[in-house]
Order: structure tokens, then sequence, then C-alpha cells
């Protein structure tokens, strides 16, 4: 694995005494679409949240694009090459939905405004809500919301994307629709880190799965082997409860 | 003993000018106050000790004292302080900016903290700096959510403009009291001057509701 976009090294991160992150270390390639997974708790969230330094951990050091996070002294140029998605849309509600898309390329990266709008409308057309861009937020279902989002987060032409549970707040039908922006994604090639328990998306989309527990990494695995022979017992377990759930 | 009304209408140039005093002294006092509210409220919830404490402590000393006691230090202690007299209405004025600021501090940094925290991660990690997410997430998204206890505050800040007389400043209750002293008139005057402060803060709280409706997002 030559050059990775994302290389974490020994990460650590305690909230008080509650170590969140425990000596977590692995690197991911460009154009790799990755799921993580595991039991709450066992420090998904937490480990994405590092790598746009949303969380301030104590340990190690995470490098993206070559750089060092721990040493960066531009935190917002960093993030803008960082895309993420959260649990809860967080789309901005006193914005219309173009706004919310043109807002961060106009205000960090300078965009002339129309220039943004076309990128803006041609992103939403992308994730099929193009006819939405006057709306504000709170007039659009779940899951055009997440994909607003999604738009959102592409607008800054990221490296990386990071998708925090980005189906959990969803009613089920609308959950496909996400999906499906996402998988179009994964296939264009965008470098993706996401933390789901979507495992039909994660045994169709991934390229490697990770599972965490406990906050660290027990298993990594490429997605056919993750899911036909897990190693680590913790992945068995967790495997067998997901899958068999029904 | 009847009513006489005339003492109004012949006094009436006298006690607009009080109270214009007083309208400016209010105005002036809010629109310097709040934005100084702001960048106290934004130094109290700042991660940086060296700003929130400060700002902590500036804002309890003020709110535990009374009006009337800024206002006396300021006039009594700023020109010894600059070595020259300041005037009657710059330093009931200072007073006044310094004191309410606390209070504004108190309700911005409320409203800051009634939006999500997910608002501002959101918008920082689109690579927006903490100022400009502030001043293009969550302080818009605040400030609607503090648009009632703005209005209230802003109704306190004119009743507040009475305690300026106790250094002389010629507000309206003090034009008031000047002509009741002079016409004997008290009844009619200090109802007339219930009247216009009861008018003043019901225009007030009006437009403050429709503010509040204009801002009004889809949710």
């Amino acid at each position: 694995m030559s050059d990775p976009l994302v290389s974490i090294r020994n990460l650590g991160l305690r909230y008080g005494t509650f170590r969140a992150l425990e000596d977590v270390s692995a690197d991911f390639s460009r154009g790799t679409c990755i799921v993580i997974c595991g039991p709450s708790g066992s420090g998904k969230s937490s480990l994405l949240r590092c790598i746009n330094r949303l969380e301030e951990f104590q340990d190690g050091d995470v490098v993206f694009d070559g750089a060092s996070l721990r040493a960066c002294r531009d935190l917002p140029r960093l993030r803008s090459e960082i895309g993420m998605v959260f649990q809860h849309f967080e789309l901005y509600p006193h914005l219309s939905v173009l706004d919310n898309v043109t807002l961060a390329p106009r205000i960090a990266k300078g965009k002339p405004r129309q220039e943004a709008e076309e990128t803006a409308r041609r992103l939403l057309d992308r994730v099929g809500i193009g006819d939405q861009a006057g709306k504000f937020p709170g007039e659009l279902s779940g899951g055009q919301q997440q994909r607003a989002a999604i738009a959102r987060a592409l607008a800054l032409e990221p490296k990386l994307m990071l998708f925090d549970e980005p189906t959990s707040a969803l009613d089920p039908e609308m959950i496909a629709e996400v999906l499906r922006v996402m998988r179009d994604l994964a296939r264009n090639g965008m470098t993706m880190l996401v933390v789901t328990h979507e495992m039909a998306f994660a045994r169709e989309v991934a390229d490697e799965i990770v599972f965490m527990d406990k906050g660290r990494i027990v298993e990594r695995a490429e997605t056919a082997r993750f899911f036909s022979a897990p190693t680590a017992p913790r992945a068995r377990e967790f495997l067998d409860r997901i899958l068999h759930r029904l | 003993m009847g009513f006489d009304w005339a003492v109004i209408h012949d006094n009436l140039p006298f006690l607009m000018r009080g109270l214009w005093n007083s309208v400016q002294l209010a105005a002036i006092t809010v629109v310097l106050s709040f934005p100084l509210g702001c960048i106290v409220a934004l130094g109290r919830i700042s991660r940086r000790r060296w700003l929130r404490y400060p700002a902590t402590m500036l804002v309890h000393a003020l709110r535990s004292n009374p009006l009337i006691l800024i206002v006396f230090w300021f006039f009594f202690l700023v020109p010894i302080l600059t070595g020259r007299p300041v005037g009657d209405f710059a330093s009931v004025l200072a007073a006044f900016v310094v004191f309410f600021s606390a209070y504004f501090a108190e309700i911005v940094r409320s409203g800051i903290q009634s939006v999500r925290r997910g608002q501002l991660e959101a918008a920082l990690s689109t690579g927006l700096t903490y100022a400009q997410a502030m001043r293009f997430i969550v302080l818009p998204q605040a400030l609607r959510s503090m648009t009632p206890s703005l209005a209230t505050e802003c109704v306190i800040v004119f009743q507040g403009t009475t305690i300026a007389y106790v250094v002389g400043m010629r507000e309206f209750l003090h034009t008031t009291f000047l002509v009741t002293e002079r016409t004997m008139r008290p009844v009619e005057l200090y109802l007339f001057a219930a009247l216009v402060y009861f008018v003043v803060c019901l225009a007030g709280s009006i437009f403050a509701r429709r503010l509040e409706g204009k801002a009004g997002i889809p949710r």
C-alpha cells in the first residue's frame, strides 16, 4: 500500500479517564471505500472525527495526504479537503438548500457566487434533488436532507469523504436513496470512510471492512473475507447478531 | 379637585425634550452594549481560560450590582480617573453600556448554547474558521431564539433610563418631576408619564414581535 491518503498512527483519544481510542493504527489508500463497523461505543465515530480534528486526540497522529494533523496550522484548509456527512444531517436551517451548498465554497474558498451556484446545482442534480434547491431544509424529507448534506460536502471537491452513520436517523424507505448516492460516489473513485450498520451496503460497496471494539481495531479484512470468515471472535459474534437479527 | 390636563399641553416641548433624551440614551445603550455583549458572550463560552475567566468575572460582577451604583461609580469616579468632567449624559451612557452589556452577554450566551453543537461542527468541517462559523451559522440561529429576551431587555433598558435622574440628567422622569414641582399637578403629570412609558414599551414589543415573525424559519 504505497502513499496512503490517510495514515493513522498509534492514535489515542481520551474523554477524561475514558479511553475512546487506544493505539489505533491504519492506512487507507486513495480510491477505496472502507466501512467501519462495530458495537456502539467502540470508537467508530471518534475515529472519523479525529481525521478532520473535530476531536482533539492526545496521542499519536493522523497523516492526511502527506501532512500531519498534529502539526497542522491551517485546520480550515485541511478540513475543506475532507467532506463530512453527519448522522443528523446538520444542514443549516436558516439557509436555503442552495445556500447550504454554496456557503463554504464562497466563504472559505472565496469562489464567486455564480460559479459556486453552478457547481451546487450540478451536485444537487447528481444527488437527485435539483428541484429542491430553493427550499429550506425543514421542507425536505430526511432522505432528501441527507442527500443535500452530501452535496454540501462534495461542493468543496474533497479528497476524502467521511460518513458518520449517515442512514441511522432515516426511515427505512429513505435509506435506499442515500445509499444509492453513496454507492455512486464509491464507483466514481471517491475515497470514503463510512461508519454504518448497513451490512448489505458494506458487502456490496466496501473494498474493506474495519471492525472496532472498545476503542481498538480488532479486525480488518477484504469485504468478502470479512463476511465469510471473520477471524476475531468479537467480530464473528457481532456479525452473527447483526446478520441474523431477523 | 378636577384634572387640569392643560399642564401637559403647556409643558409638552420641555417634557418631550426629556423623552428624547431618554430615548437617545436607551437607543445608544442598546446599539453599543449588544455588540459588546456578543463579544463578552463569546469570551464566556471560549475554551481559552484567559478569555473565559475575565469574561465570566465581569458578567458576575456587573450583574450582582444595582444599576444605580454603576451610574454613581461612573459619575464620581471617571472624572477622577480621567482628570476632567465628562458630563452627565456621557457618564450615564458609559455606565449603561457597561452594565447592560453584561445582561446582553448572558442572553447571547444562552442563545448560542441553544444552537446544536452539530451545527458548529458541520460548519467547521466544511473549512470555515471558528469566527466564520459563528458569524454565518451559529449567531443567525442564536439571534432568532433570543429575539424575545432581547426585546424584553430593550424595554428594561428604556425603563432603566429613569435612573439617570439621580445624577441630574434631564431624562423624561426628571423633566416630569421638574414640571410637577413648578405646577403642583403631580397626578396629571405622573399619569401622563406612565402612559408614555407604556406606549413606548408597547411599540417596542410590537416591533419585536414583527421582527420575530420575519425571522421565523421553517423547521
